[in-house]
């Protein structure tokens, strides 16, 4: 086990990357983890013959499993979960088996000690033959404030 | 006859939260280990930050329709949005209270014809002394019955 290197607000800027996170590739095993952990059983994620029958070529992953490699990686880039007051995501495309999960966030602002971010997860693979898809995606458009102590 | 709220209760055991933790990739010991979580000052394992999806299992969405009566077609609906604000998080050994109510019901005009329907489900956490926990907003996207394919 890691545990994330502790961070002060003077380490950081408006405009700072934050760098790059790479989860994954998923399959569909960590998908039947996902629902059992979660709750989520909804067969198109774990069902290949549902998700055929629902006009998915394929099972794909829970938006929130991407969300949640997403709030791991944002966890780590500030010193643990602890310091996070919120988060929030908005689903734009849907990650498929074999792909990657690329977490990027960007320091937007720094507002009475909370700062504030940007945050994207793409997805990175070859995807589903019959969708044609590009290598790359974005996955999750989201958001993040996080307090820390100077 | 539709509720204004639905109250739940959240057990927030060290076996989930490990369980939860692990499916979504994390490896920092203050998810897993009782001494990690005391050195950053909390008295037992933090679950994760977009754990309190578990509520599903206290609600499950059948149960989530009956009571709140959003009347959603799910063949048709999508989660569109997620977003959590925290006090701090929820930590292992405690039990949650959870009140959902419908936050928002709204329907957007798309560009290309078509509309989205937009439902909020809030969901409100506090603990055993009444102080609120963390705040979730489900948003869940309904696409009008002539709308392409997604």
């Amino acid at each position: 086990m890691t545990e994330p290197a502790e961070i002060t607000l003077d380490a950081i800027t408006p405009g700072m990357d934050l760098g790059e996170v790479v989860y994954g590739p998923v399959e569909g095993e960590d998908f039947v983890r996902y629902a059992e952990a979660s709750g989520d059983d909804n067969p198109i994620h774990q069902d290949e013959e549902y998700a055929r029958r629902s006009g998915a070529p394929t099972v794909f992953a829970m938006g929130m499993l991407n969300a949640g490699y997403l709030a791991h990686a944002v966890s780590d880039w500030f010193g643990g979960p602890h310091n996070l007051r919120r988060f929030k995501v908005r689903f734009t495309n849907r990650v498929w088996p074999g792909d990657e999960v690329v977490c990027t966030g960007k320091v937007v602002a720094i507002e009475d000690g909370v700062v504030k971010t940007t945050l994207e997860a793409r997805r990175r693979g070859k995807g589903p033959e019959a969708l044609g898809l590009d290598e790359e995606q974005t996955a999750i458009i989201g958001e993040a404030d996080i307090l820390l102590t100077s | 006859m539709a509720e204004t709220s639905i109250t739940f209760e959240l057990p927030v055991t060290p076996e989930k939260v490990a369980d939860f933790a692990l499916a979504v990739g994390e490896d920092n010991p203050i998810f897993f280990d009782e001494e990690a979580a005391r050195q950053h000052g909390f008295p037992g394992p933090l679950a994760p930050p977009t754990f309190t999806v578990t509520q599903i299992f206290q609600v499950p969405r059948e149960e989530r329709e009956r009571s709140l009566g959003a009347n959603l077609d799910y063949a048709r609906v999508l989660h569109g949005e997620q977003e959590f604000v925290y006090e701090r998080l929820p930590v292992a050994g405690e039990t949650l209270q959870g009140t959902m109510r419908i936050a928002n019901d709204f329907v957007k005009e798309g560009k290309r014809g078509g509309s989205m329907r937009f439902v909020t489900y809030e969901s409100t956490f506090t603990d055993a002394e009444g102080a609120l926990v963390l705040t979730a907003n489900y948003t869940l996207i309904e696409t009008s019955k002539d709308a392409d394919a997604r």
